[in-house]
């Protein structure tokens, strides 16, 4: 792992969610523990319902846990207001999800440009950072189509380079496969392995074994609990990855 | 949506019966005293009896009652009655109590008093009213046990006299003579139309010696209609826009909640509904709840018109009802606005094809340079966003933005029509009413007149005025002129073109005047005094209703030196600031021992009272509708933009910024539209009162902009509410978890 040392970026204590809707109590986590070093990649994996979606939400403040600590960089962040949260997710945390959720009222520059101006660059840098992500994913010709008009596998690329604007610590990726096909699929995990290769820490969520099998690590979820977390062996990068023997895998998780 | 159809429907319901009232109170009234439609006063002992199988369609006779002429004594003045004796409560022409009991044989000498009547005396329940025979011989005191409204007769003292009803022993009291007494018989007819065909077959069965006098319903009608020709206008004008904008306002509301429903639509086609059924669902959904939105105004209309009533002195529950057409042409008009909003969107949904119309197909934009450039300015990016989000969906914009741009444009109007009506009211001398009281000498002489009104503290200025007949070539009927004050010293006219008259056969005129002779400021006419001419010329135009607005005003001193007859005088009094009218008459009356003839000027805008209301419940419902166009544009912007929030959120927007980027999106179109309405709105509203003033003979000059400070507050009003109206939708905003909005 270049330049990744062993310093703490995120650590996770004995986290717990439940949901309560209608009388009903739906533990979603329950008593995670987790921790990721700077410029680590970890998959979390796990069957549909095991609380992977959850956990992540609850890591980039999406969700408020009902127990446990969140740490962020040596700082308790777990009791932030929403506002401060806010604020951490425009310059530190990035975010990809399965339905690519872009801004669907802007073009692709707008969607990438926008998470800049707002990380507080001025609209040089933010125009010149878009260039340089746009290109470095193939998309600089589809910089002014909205993103209604892009596949699945474009509009993913774009939402890797919007949550990669303001260069975050951290980047969340919930199901960022979940919805492509195998072509789309390889070309995304090869971004987040080049992300990687330069450093980025990366918390991906996947039920794909062999999209998670592209990580350094796998943390395998079920009934929100860590059923088990150990670093793959022979970790590398996304080549490797579609060629990962599944039973490896699946051995991990049993 | 039901909120919606039964605040239009209430608010118009409320409005139309508030004008009702105030223009056209016969039919309410009529409807609920069960009226007759045709009164005969006839000679004692006439026999009625046989008039229904005489006279075809007679539905109902009310009467005979007898009834006899006498006067009500109050100090030095007294006035004529007509007392009615009703053995009981009529059921044709039946009175309909406003306050008070009726008539019991247990207070034998108790009378019940006609509204207007009792309004005019300032007499209520409870005091005690002298009455004299015609002859004076005979005297009582008797105690008013109630107050009535009727139909029978119009208002007091439009149509005199006054009328009392009394049981008929108190009659026979007062009035021993029956030679004295006459009997009154009321015919309810099946035919409205048909009245002047009856009344002749009436006369030739009782024989036209015994037929003393005949009213019949249009009289009434029109004796109770305050007919105020430029309110009326202005009024309707202003009604019928009021019902476009709520029309436009429920349209809006319906095709908005269709288009929300895209989803769901998309989905029961996915399900396997056809499109016609999808139409019908709609359409059937709708219906029913524009039906409960109907009833819920209805009753609220009910409910709230005693309590608005109650505001407005002179205008009675019963003349406030609506015929059924109105009511009708309403609902009506509300249910075709619903289903034609309804129409169009339903049947777009009906073949929108299933799996296109569950996810609504999001607009199409970028982020302008101005934008990129305000935010990279470190302007908050929730106001750039928001107001950037504002002009996302043009055409939706521009919708929005005149579907408040028009009833703030009404509402700007109506505050100029208020702000009119106030200047009317507080400024009379604006339309020639500066004097409130005029004096003439009765049986003193007019120097003695002159000398108790120089000795009043409370007159500021006494102009010495004389009404005189003029006749012009090419007129056929006579022309009323006012020698107001002198040419040295002349009444203080309200000149709003050319100047006062300042030297002899200088004259100023009204525009209905000027019209009438085909004149115009500047120009020379020649009228006869008696036979002798004078030659004014006209110097200026005023305003004044008075005389059906044709009025010619000069200095007194003109018909002296022209050696015209000059009429009997009487005196224009203005008050010292602060001074009652009332109370200057009172006082002047005290001082002369009731010999001068003191009489306070009636201020036309007195009595439009209900305008004020009239107009608040419309700026109200113009207030509700532009309320419904900005709390669709909020809801359907949230429905565009939810996912798009909440990606913002996941961005790093914090949950104060969403907030502030929803209420900038509303504040901007609402700013837009308020800053159209309002500037259109003043540009016009002075020009619409001088145009209908102009049309109406008075000319322009009347009109008065809104009052700053209202407009303002009215302003600030709408865009606080436009800002709110982007949170307050219980839409997803900042509060729904985004892994709900952020799923597929």
């Amino acid at each position: 792992m270049i330049g990744a040392g062993d310093r703490l970026l995120l650590r996770a204590a004995g986290l717990t969610k439940t949901f309560s809707g209608d009388g009903v109590r739906v533990p979603a986590v329950r008593g995670v523990d987790l921790s990721l070093r700077h410029g680590e990649f970890a998959a979390i994996t796990g069957p549909s319902g095991s609380g992977k979606s959850t956990l992540l939400h609850l890591l980039g403040g999406l969700e408020r846990p009902t127990g446990g600590e969140i740490w962020l960089d040596g700082a308790r962040v777990d009791q932030l207001s929403q506002a401060r949260w806010a604020v951490l997710r425009r310059r530190r945390i990035g975010f990809v999800f399965q339905f690519f959720n872009l801004v669907s009222n802007m073009t692709v520059a707008d969607n990438v440009e926008l998470a800049a101006l707002m990380g507080g660059s001025n609209r040089k840098q933010a125009a010149d950072r878009r260039r340089e992500l746009l290109g470095e994913l193939g998309l600089a010709a589809k910089a002014d189509t909205a993103p209604a008009r892009l596949s699945g596998g474009e509009q993913q690329r774009v939402a890797l380079a919007r949550a990669m604007a303001n260069r975050p610590a951290l980047l969340l990726a919930d199901e960022p496969t979940g919805n492509l096909d195998s072509a789309a699929t390889f070309s995304v995990l090869r971004l987040l392995a080049r992300a990687h290769a330069d450093g980025q820490a990366i918390l991906l969520v996947t039920h794909d074994s062999r999209v998670a099998s592209a990580a350094d690590r796998v943390i395998s979820l079920f009934d929100g609990m860590v059923a088990d977390d150990a670093p793959l062996g022979a970790a590398g990068g996304a080549a490797q990855a579609s060629e990962m023997p599944l039973p490896r895998v699946l051995r991990l998780r049993g | 949506m039901i909120s919606v159809v039964a605040g239009v429907v209430g608010a118009l319901l409320l409005s139309a019966g508030l004008l009702q009232g105030a223009t056209n109170p016969w039919q309410g009234l009529f409807t609920a005293t069960r009226g007759a439609q045709i009164w005969l006063h006839l000679s004692p002992g006439t026999s009625v009896a046989q008039l229904r199988s005489q006279v075809g369609g007679i539905q109902a006779v009310a009467g005979p009652y007898q009834a006899t002429a006498a006067t009500v004594a109050q100090g030095s003045q007294r006035t004529r009655v007509e007392l009615r004796a009703t053995p009981s409560l009529p059921q044709v022409g039946r009175p309909l109590q406003v306050s008070g009991g009726w008539l019991t044989p247990r207070t034998p000498y108790g009378v019940v008093l006609e509204a207007t009547f009792a309004q005019a005396i300032h007499i209520g329940v409870g005091d005690k009213l002298v009455l004299d025979n015609v002859d004076e011989t005979s005297r009582l005191t008797v105690p008013v046990v109630g107050i009535a409204e009727t139909a029978d007769q119009g208002f007091y003292p439009d149509q005199t006299p006054g009328l009392i009803w009394v049981l008929p022993g108190l009659l026979r009291r007062i009035e021993p003579d029956t030679g004295h007494t006459e009997e009154v018989v009321g015919l309810r007819i099946a035919n409205p139309a048909a009245d002047g065909f009856i009344v002749q077959q009436v006369v030739t069965q009782l024989g036209s010696s015994a037929v003393g006098g005949i009213s019949t319903w249009q009289q009434v009608e029109q004796s109770m209609a305050r007919r105020n020709p430029l309110l009326g206008l202005l009024l309707a004008l202003f009604g019928l826009m009021a019902l476009g904008a709520a029309l436009l306002a429920i349209i809006n509301v319906t095709s908005g909640r269709v288009l929300i429903r895209n989803a769901d639509l998309g989905m029961l086609k996915a399900l396997g509904f056809t499109p016609a059924q999808v139409m019908v669902v709609l359409t059937a959904e709708h219906a029913i709840l524009a039906g409960v939105g109907v009833l819920a105004g209805l009753g609220a209309a009910r409910l709230l018109m005693p309590v608005l009533l109650g505001t407005v002195p002179g205008v009675s529950l019963a003349s406030a009802a609506l015929p059924g057409g109105w009511t009708a042409v309403i609902i009506g008009a509300t249910f075709g606005a619903v289903l034609l909003a309804t129409a169009a969107p339903a049947w777009q949904a009906s073949r929108v094809r299933p799996v296109a119309a569950v996810r609504a197909l999001p607009p199409r934009g970028h982020l302008s340079r101005l934008a990129g450039t305000a935010m990279a300015a470190r302007m908050p990016p929730a106001v750039v966003l928001g107001t950037r989000a504002a002009f996302v969906r043009k055409l939706a914009a521009a919708l929005v933005i005149s579907g408040l741009a028009i009833p703030m444009l009404m509402i700007t109007i109506g505050l100029g029509f208020w702000s009119t009506l106030d200047d009317v009211q507080h400024n009379p001398a604006d339309i020639g009413l500066a004097a409130s009281v005029t004096v003439s000498p009765g049986t003193l002489t007019p120097a003695q007149a002159g000398r108790l009104i120089q000795a009043d503290p409370q007159i500021q200025a006494a102009y010495s005025c004389v009404r005189a007949e003029a006749l012009t070539l090419g007129e056929t009927t006579t022309i009323t002129t006012l020698g107001m004050g002198t040419s040295a010293r002349p009444y203080p006219f309200h000149v709003v073109a050319g100047q006062l008259y300042h030297a002899p056969e200088q004259a100023v005129a009204t525009q209905a005047l000027l019209t009438a002779l085909h004149l115009s400021v500047g120009q020379f006419v020649r009228m006869w005094f008696g036979g002798v001419p004078v030659t004014f010329h006209i110097v200026g135009r005023i305003i004044d209703p008075q005389y059906d607005g044709e009025v010619l005003a000069y200095g007194r001193d003109t018909l002296a030196d022209e050696g015209a007859p000059t009429p009997i005088g009487f005196y224009s009094l203005i008050l010292r600031p602060g001074v009652s009218p009332a109370a200057a008459v009172t006082r002047l009356t005290r001082e002369s021992d009731g010999r001068l003839d003191v009489a306070q000027v009636p201020n036309p805008a007195d009595q439009l009272g209900i305008v004020h209301v009239a107009l608040a419940s419309l700026i109200a419902v113009l207030a509700v509708i532009g309320l419904t166009s900005l709390l669709t544009a909020s809801l359907l912007g949230q429905r565009d933009h939810q996912r798009d929030v909440t990606v913002l959120r996941v961005m790093g927007l914090t949950p104060v910024q969403v907030r502030v980027a929803l209420m900038m999106r509303t504040t901007v179109l609402g700013l837009v539209a308020v800053a159209i309405g309002t500037v259109a709105g003043r540009l016009v509203s002075m020009e619409l009162v001088n145009a209908v003033s102009r049309l109406y003979g008075l000319g322009a000059g009347l009109g008065r902009p809104p009052s700053a400070g209202t407009l303002a507050l009215a302003v600030a009003l709408a865009i606080s509410v436009a800002a709110l109206a982007g949170i307050l939708p219980p839409g997803p905003s900042s509060r729904m978890p985004a892994a709900a909005v952020l799923g597929p």
